[in-house]
């Protein structure tokens, strides 16, 4: 008689232990209901200031000088696609160099680490409720921004969502070399903060990348991400890209490869050395 | 004959040994934030990046030939769009901060199930939520001198008023900023739902209290709300003081207004931490989170 060994485990098994997780998380995500609905207001509160900064830098509603860069006066359209984008950035970030953090803190890291599953796994999985949270949030920031500041996008929506995804496929890799980092530093707050924040930045969720100090922008242009949020304001706001949009996708196809297999093998790498030194339940 | 002695109880505490258990406090908070060499990020890379991604931003809006420029220069009376955003932004961070720091300070013990045994202690409990004042002052002293250095040497931003009523103006503010931080701690340790009231008073700073835009572009009924935020007054206050000739008499109703503020929120800060503390005693729930 064959018998099933939970240390031997299956497609079955693994697609039960993501979901395991993902349900673990939506509970404790439903737990905190007031912290549901700030996830909703956050990005509009972090949009306002620069609302009435354009007003300040405006003539008669327009900004003309924002036009000059991007190829549309329309700055508020503009900087809610970008945060729409990055709050799918900073769910890969949090969803897995936060929740690595929040386990160790909760001393369960060690313990779910001896369990038969594949720690990319793990990570992944932390990011499946709050990629579904995120998602339904951004939505209802996108229809709450158009009446309060006018979001109007004019474009190819499905082209914009296609060109989305290998971006942030891509940036699972990038999240995974996070996590091994997280795992050595054994700190996550700054540093999550921080580099999300510059990528962020340099990549352009506010602003084209164009208008930055000439010596910034080799920095922007080397950052995949940059190509992402260029090509999907391409698509939906037809705005001026940085390249033709088909070399875009492209880049992000690549970059998409890329970041899976480096992400995982610096992960693996440092997970290995971190076991080896014994610190993995350390804080 | 018998000599009686009197045995020197923890249980009766007095001055000293109030003053020894704050200290105590301080030096363990020193102590853990020393441990994590992110603070040196913390101190100085934040005043950069943070005020960077709105100067940025309004480079963008300022256009190639920079005449959105010149329509915020206008619209805001300022000489210097950089220095106008880094005072908003860095009154901004201060309150963050503050909240993060202090107003997590006894949650932050719930979560690691250290608030109940130190609360059976015979100290004085104020103590705990006071002694964290103490570094974080240190540190935010320290985040606003690396922000006037930090653009002073990458951006040249220059401070074109007096740097004596720029202290006075930070001084007047510890009151408010740090009362405000007290209610906070009480308030987040019964609601337990700590983070979503730091994203919900960080937010009223955001949208209200002007830190990249003049208050008069806001609607009217949000110019009454940020009338009754002492950060709108500080953001007033220090840009007139840093950045134009304004003298100590111009500046004197936002001090004024800080210095009332700082009165209620400290008080409110101080009656609630008894609530809370009468409450924690009835119900027994300081461990749970």
């Amino acid at each position: 008689m064959e018998t099933t060994n939970l240390s031997q485990p299956s497609f079955a098994t693994q697609m039960r232990a993501l979901f395991v997780i993902a349900r673990k998380d939506w509970k404790v995500f439903w737990r905190y209901p007031l912290n549901a609905v700030s996830h909703v207001f956050q990005p509009i509160i972090w949009v306002t200031p620069v609302y009435f900064m354009g007003k300040a830098f405006s003539t008669n509603g327009q900004a003309l000088g924002f036009a000059q860069y991007s190829g549309t006066g329309d700055y508020m359209s503009y900087v809610l696609l970008g945060t729409a984008l990055s709050n799918f950035i900073l769910t890969v970030f949090w969803g897995m160099g936060f929740a690595l953090k929040e386990d160790m803190d909760a001393g369960v890291l060690e313990s779910n680490w001896l369990t038969p599953v594949s720690r990319l796994q793990i990570l992944v999985g932390r990011t499946l409720t709050s990629l579904l949270t995120t998602t339904i949030t951004s939505l209802i920031m996108l229809v709450m921004a158009t009446f309060l500041f006018g979001f109007r996008p004019t474009g190819n929506v499905v082209a914009a969502v296609l060109t989305a995804i290998p971006m942030l496929v891509g940036l699972y890799g990038f999240g995974f070399a996070f996590g091994a980092l997280v795992l050595l530093m054994r700190e996550a707050n700054t540093m999550v903060d921080v580099s999300s924040f510059l990528v962020q930045g340099f990549s352009g969720a506010n602003f084209p990348v164009k208008s930055l100090p000439y010596w910034l922008i080799p920095i922007s242009l080397m950052l995949p991400l940059t190509y992402g949020f260029d090509a999907v304001r391409g698509w939906l706001l037809k705005t001026n890209t940085l390249l033709p949009l088909n070399v875009e996708v492209a880049i992000l196809v690549v970059f998409m490869f890329v970041m899976l297999w480096f992400g995982s093998w610096i992960f693996h790498r440092v997970e290995r050395k971190v076991r080896r030194l014994g610190t993995l339940g350390q804080h | 004959m018998e000599a009686t002695l009197s045995p020197q109880s923890l249980g009766k505490p007095g001055i000293a040994s109030d003053l020894r258990a704050l200290w105590a406090v301080v030096r363990r908070e020193w102590t853990i934030f020393t441990r994590y060499p992110s603070w040196i990020i913390a101190l100085f890379i934040w005043p950069l990046i943070f005020p960077m991604m709105y100067i940025l931003t309004a480079r963008a809006l300022s256009g190639i030939d920079g005449s959105g420029l010149q329509v915020f220069l206008q619209n805001t009376g300022a000489q210097d769009y950089i220095g106008y955003i880094i005072v908003g932004t860095t009154v901004w961070m201060w309150q963050n901060i503050v909240l993060w720091d202090v107003g997590f300070a006894l949650r932050n013990e719930q979560m690691r199930g250290t608030l109940e045994s130190n609360w059976l202690s015979p100290t004085w409990r104020f103590a705990y939520l006071l002694g964290h004042t103490g570094p974080q002052l240190v540190s935010m002293s320290l985040f606003i001198l690396i922000t006037a250095i930090e653009f002073g040497l990458l951006f040249g931003v220059r401070l074109h008023g007096s740097a004596g009523l720029a202290l006075l103006v930070m001084l007047a503010s510890i009151p408010a900023v740090y009362g405000l931080g007290f209610a906070f701690a009480s308030i987040v340790i019964t609601a337990k739902e700590a983070h979503t009231f730091v994203f919900l008073v960080r937010g009223l700073v955001m949208i209200f209290c002007g830190i990249t835009f003049p208050v008069s572009l806001l609607p009217g009924w949000m110019q009454t709300i940020a009338n009754w935020l002492p950060q709108t007054y500080m953001i007033h206050a220090m840009r007139a003081a840093a950045f134009s000739n304004a003298s100590l008499t111009d500046l004197w109703p936002d001090l004024r207004a800080l210095l009332l503020f700082g009165a209620f929120w400290l008080t409110l800060g101080y009656v609630l931490f008894r609530m809370m503390e009468r409450r924690a005693r009835q119900t027994g729930s300081i461990g749970q989170y």
